[in-house]
């Protein structure tokens, strides 16, 4: 039965327009970057690396597909959230909305079932979300660019040589997905509690956003609540880049997004199976 | 040998202090289309999602098919099948789509020929590849016949399933029950404010007010008890109320026109009216019963209230 209501739920996904804006916005936004990256790429090498210009000798090829993939990366992973959201969001809301929770409840089907194929399909459209996102990064960054090294400049500067960077690029996707499939959790959790499809979606927007904000204010008193907030671990995949790989930062860091994850998707189960269908 | 394909015990469903169905009872038997009336905030609709599944009860029992719904949900959904209040779709998936996938869900038989049937029977086999956003009320509600149909459950539940459409609709909704009664021995539970349709279409009903049945029975039986409304048509008025007037039944006079007198009378009555005018010598065009179910329901609805 699950298989059945996971491909029912996937088709209601995808016959939506609102599911394709999260591919388009990639589809358009990355050959953007990755074609002006292409142009006029080097002044903006050149432009990141003059403050170290005194120090160091930059040769060799920086500008290239794997430098592009994770500028891209890093510029888009606080806007991806907002298009996972808008399906997330909108997965069981959407059904008390429209009035067809009467539809899909009266089923011979367990409600346990009916969330757990909404959640599926919801992380489904995640992982394909993110899948995009390398597949045009890495895929178009490499084709026109070529690949090379990568130049990180962080608390340390690290330089990984180009047969040294397409498995951290695996994990920091999986990694995006895990993330992201954290804000698809909340985003659920969210849609089980209210009956229309906007509350949602603005709610798990304005959690990440407060998240973020209190997050990068350095004040001691939010030093205690900063390691809870999930948004505070979502950009662990750059430990990823760290030669070795910072792996005591990552696994805390996994634990607390998978803790969110499964919290969000217990107390979604909880909301639906009490919920009295008055909608 | 009929069996009770609906069992309600002493149901309750409480909102705070609010008791919305407060201690109802009532069996469906097999092969019934079952009245289910009772004015708006009766409770009507809170037992049907009580009956679906969609809401808990507060106490109480539900039984279907002689299982009980909270330990038996899917088995007994799979044989029902319901329009619950407005015929609400997903409206940016054709009408043929979201019969496939709701059919789907209920383990029906959702090839195109299978849907194209349904939908033939509710007259949308036209615009199968249409958008529901399309569709006007009433279409939505054929196409709710149309999905409560598609898995051929034994107990159909219809809750409202006229409004909404035109006359020509409502005609072919009616015509449609008493098919699935007769021919396709479904049982039919059947909640409506148009009083007529019931009175047309149902064997037993009950009527329902403050979350309890008030009364339940056979309607011709219901509606052939007590007194009911009776006007007497002819061209001499003032004649035949003098005759009435002068006999036992003067009492039971409701009102005069120039054209017709109405009287309060029992069914059994009438025959005697009838004699009593004809050897007083008074011209008639008619006898005839004015009492509805309508009536009788608002009669019934006001002394409880």
């Amino acid at each position: 039965m699950i298989l059945t209501a996971y491909r029912v739920e996937m088709s209601k996904v995808f016959s939506k327009w609102r599911t394709f804006i999260g591919f388009l916005a990639l589809a358009v936004l990355i050959p953007i970057v990755v074609v002006g990256m292409s142009m006029q790429g080097e002044q903006f090498f050149k432009f990141a690396t003059a403050g170290l210009k005194d120090n160091f000798d930059f040769t060799g090829h920086l500008l290239n597909g794997y430098a592009v993939a994770y500028i891209i990366f890093s510029s888009l992973y606080l806007h991806v959230p907002f298009l996972i959201t808008l399906v997330a969001g909108e997965v069981l809301a959407g059904e008390a909305t429209s009035g067809t929770y009467r539809l899909l409840l009266t089923r011979p089907m367990s409600r346990a079932t009916m969330v757990n194929a909404k959640y599926l399909s919801a992380l489904t459209y995640t992982f394909l979300l993110v899948v995009c996102m390398a597949a045009l990064s890495l895929g178009l960054g490499i084709g026109f660019l070529g690949t090379g090294e990568v130049f990180i400049i962080r608390q340390q500067i690290t330089i990984l040589q180009g047969d040294d960077l397409m498995w951290r690029f695996a994990f920091a996707y999986v990694w995006a997905f895990l993330a992201m499939a954290t804000v698809a959790s909340v985003a659920f959790l969210c849609s089980s509690l209210v009956e229309n499809a906007i509350g949602p979606i603005m709610t798990t927007m304005s959690i990440i956003i407060v998240m973020t904000i209190i997050s990068a204010i350095d004040v001691p008193l939010f030093d205690y609540v900063r390691p809870l907030f999930f948004t505070n671990h979502m950009n662990s995949w750059k430990f990823f880049f760290d030669d070795p790989v910072r792996w005591d930062r990552i696994v805390p860091s996994f634990i607390t997004l998978m803790l969110h994850i499964v919290g969000c998707f217990a107390a979604a189960h909880l909301i639906i199976r009490r919920k009295d269908i008055l909608t | 040998m009929l069996h009770p394909v609906i069992e309600i015990r002493d149901l309750h469903k409480r909102y705070g202090s609010f008791n919305a169905v407060n201690g109802l009872n009532l069996t469906v038997q097999q092969g019934d289309v079952y009245g289910f009336l009772g004015p708006n905030g009766a409770g009507k609709s809170t037992t049907i999602r009580m009956m679906m599944s969609l809401i808990a009860p507060s106490s109480g029992s539900i039984k279907i098919f002689g299982m009980d719904l909270h330990s038996r949900r899917s088995d007994i959904l799979s044989r029902i099948g319901a329009i619950v209040e407005r015929p609400d779709f997903y409206n940016y998936l054709t009408a043929r789509r979201n019969l496939e996938l709701l059919g789907q869900l209920s383990g029906a038989d959702v090839s195109r020929p299978a849907i194209m049937k349904v939908l033939g029977m509710v007259g949308l086999d036209a615009r199968s590849e249409s958008k529901v956003k399309t569709f006007s009320h009433g279409m939505k509600q054929r196409l709710g016949i149309a999905q409560a149909l598609l898995h051929s459950p034994d107990l159909i539940v219809l809750d409202e399933p006229t409004t909404g459409l035109d006359p020509h609709g409502m005609v072919d909704m009616r015509d449609l029950i008493l098919e699935l009664a007769a021919d396709h021995r479904k049982t039919i539970f059947l909640s409506s404010h148009i009083l007529p349709e019931v009175e047309l279409t149902a064997n037993r009903m009950v009527i329902i007010n403050r979350g309890q049945a008030i009364i339940e029975g056979a309607v011709q039986d219901l509606l052939n008890a007590g007194r009911m409304k009776v006007t007497i048509e002819t061209p001499d008025a003032a004649r035949a109320l003098a005759c009435i007037n002068a006999s036992p039944l003067a009492k039971h006079v409701h009102s005069s026109t120039d054209g017709a007198v109405i009287l309060m009378l029992e069914k059994s009555e009438i025959p005697d009216v009838a004699a009593m005018l004809s050897a007083a010598g008074v011209a008639l065009y008619g006898i005839v019963p004015v009492r509805s179910l309508e009536e009788y329901f608002i009669s019934l609805t006001r002394q409880v209230a």
